[in-house]
């Protein structure tokens, strides 16, 4: 489903980074250089996920988790190496991005959907699908500025996981809403998996992580350190960090 | 080639997204006035009405028409700043997006320049009403309108493109670009007659493609222009340079535009 090879991602920090045009157009009349520091977030990587795998990723912040979800997710193409994947991909955005605060519920939805790549049948259909996950009937034609942070969120995932993507991927949330949804969401979750979708999860939460997945991915450095079983990975992970 | 190629059908994939852009930037731009939508309409009257207040007593005597003449070089100049100022911002202002999801980014600049289509087509019945109401003949050339706003849309969407994708790397291009459109604007003869500007400077109007658009547009409405579809070849060649110029600027750079978001 997922295919991962030799991939690098560099970022150029630019020790001197001309700021404007005219620095640049200035440094560059002057023959000036640009020295480069060059930042790997991912190296040499290779992993797969196969279709109906619930994949964690864990590691320490600045490890090239999240990188990996945008090489996957299409965002980045990598400074070197081989991505496939095959599927729809559907990542939760996080909160706010994709919303805009003056439109309503609804016509966020059309507007979230679509940029998933939904066509206006696929989401009109879906429509009463998500609005009754979201829980929000009688808002739904209300401004999104009015919504509370949990209302927004709950919108998010109704939208995400009603698009029936073949792979989720989730960076950090379930987090959200009140206990009853998030138990909801956990709910779909195990839908999910048992349908056969494959779902990217990054999160620090290692209990969680531990319980709904299949396999573990420990990163450090960009790298891979350990993948595979749950609970070994975890328990390796744990005790590096102490 | 192939890899831009294939970006143009990712973005007629992504259509409904277009589509939902352009609405959203329609309903959201009013949504808090109390007269709503209908700013497209009154911006260029109250505009046309200082404008020929100042100008009228100078130009009026040279020019036939001169409240069409004023009003039409009025909303067609807005189009092509509206669409292109605002797409400046494009790239930089969706990069909550750009960074999480993968769209075809070139989607942002094309749904700013089909808003500002949509903004131009109501701000026509203002400018007929007018031309009614003043009753300045209709031209012979009514049928070049919708070549004409083609040719325009295509050449602002090829600026849009170039000034996106500067942006993202150099953010003073905003500052910039403001300032050149200030110049251009007044470097057109939109509010002053063609006949005005003196012989020995007559090339740099030859040399701003938004002349050969203007004229065309005034000539499609009521003027007599001269040499019309010398002009439209003029017109047809800047639209072509401007979108492949712009369409080469960001293919080239697009790859890289999620590192400096």
């Amino acid at each position: 489903m997922i295919e991962i090879n030799d991939v690098c991602v560099r970022y150029r920090l630019a020790k001197e980074k001309p700021k404007t045009l005219q620095e640049y157009l200035i440094d560059r009349l002057k023959g000036k250089r640009h020295d480069y520091e060059d930042f790997w977030a991912l190296r040499d990587l290779n992993i797969g996920v196969r279709k109906d795998e619930t994949f964690g990723i864990v590691g320490r912040n600045g490890a090239g988790k999240s990188t990996l979800l945008k090489v996957i997710a299409g965002v980045l193409r990598p400074t070197s190496g081989r991505v496939s994947v095959h599927g729809k991909i559907a990542p939760l955005i996080e909160l706010g991005a994709g919303f805009d605060p003056e439109l309503t519920g609804a016509e966020n939805i059309y507007l979230n959907a679509s940029i998933l790549g939904l066509s206006r049948s696929e989401i009109k259909e879906r429509f009463p699908s998500i609005v009754d996950f979201s829980e929000l009937n009688e808002f739904i034609y209300s401004p999104l500025k009015s919504y509370s942070s949990g209302m927004v969120a709950r919108l998010g995932f109704s939208i995400a996981t009603e698009v029936d993507p073949d792979i989720l991927i989730i960076d950090e949330i379930l987090s959200v809403g009140d206990k009853q949804f998030v138990t909801k969401c956990n709910e779909r979750m195990r839908l999910f998996r048992e349908k056969g979708t494959t779902m990217l999860l990054v999160s620090h939460n290692l209990v969680e992580i531990a319980e709904i997945c299949s396999t573990v991915l420990w990163m450090d450095h960009g790298g891979a350190k350990m993948c595979g079983e749950p609970k070994t990975v975890i328990d390796e992970y744990v005790k590096s960090l102490t | 080639m192939s890899a831009s190629t294939s970006e143009i059908f990712e973005i007629l994939r992504y259509k409904e997204l277009l589509r939902n852009l352009v609405t959203r930037d329609i309903k959201v731009r009013y949504k808090r006035s109390v007269l709503g939508f209908f700013w497209v309409m009154l911006n260029p009257l109250l505009m046309m009405l200082v404008m020929s207040m100042v100008f009228s007593s100078l130009f009026k005597v040279t020019t036939p028409n001169y409240t069409s003449y004023l009003l039409s070089g009025i909303i067609f100049w807005n189009f092509f700043s509206q669409s292109t100022s605002t797409s400046v911002v494009s790239l930089i202002s969706n990069s909550g997006l750009i960074k999480k999801i993968y769209i075809p980014k070139a989607i942002f600049p094309l749904s700013v320049v089909l808003s500002a289509v949509v903004n131009f087509f109501f701000s026509l019945v203002p400018l007929f009403f007018i031309i009614y109401m003043t009753g300045t003949p209709l031209g012979s050339h009514v049928y070049l309108l919708p070549v004409i706003l083609v040719l325009v849309a295509v050449f602002s969407f090829g600026i849009a493109l170039i000034l996106s994708t500067l942006t993202v790397f150099f953010h003073d291009t905003i500052y910039i670009y403001d300032v050149l459109l200030m110049i251009w604007m007044y470097m057109t003869p939109i509010f002053y007659p063609e006949s005005i500007i003196p012989q020995k400077f007559s090339f740099i109007i030859h040399l701003n493609p938004f002349y050969y658009y203007l004229s065309i547009f005034r000539g499609a409405l009521y003027l007599d222009v001269s040499s019309v579809f010398e002009k439209l070849l003029y017109g047809f060649l800047f639209s072509l340079a401007s979108l492949t110029v712009g369409w080469f600027c960001y293919s080239a750079n697009k790859d890289k535009i999620v590192y400096h978001l």
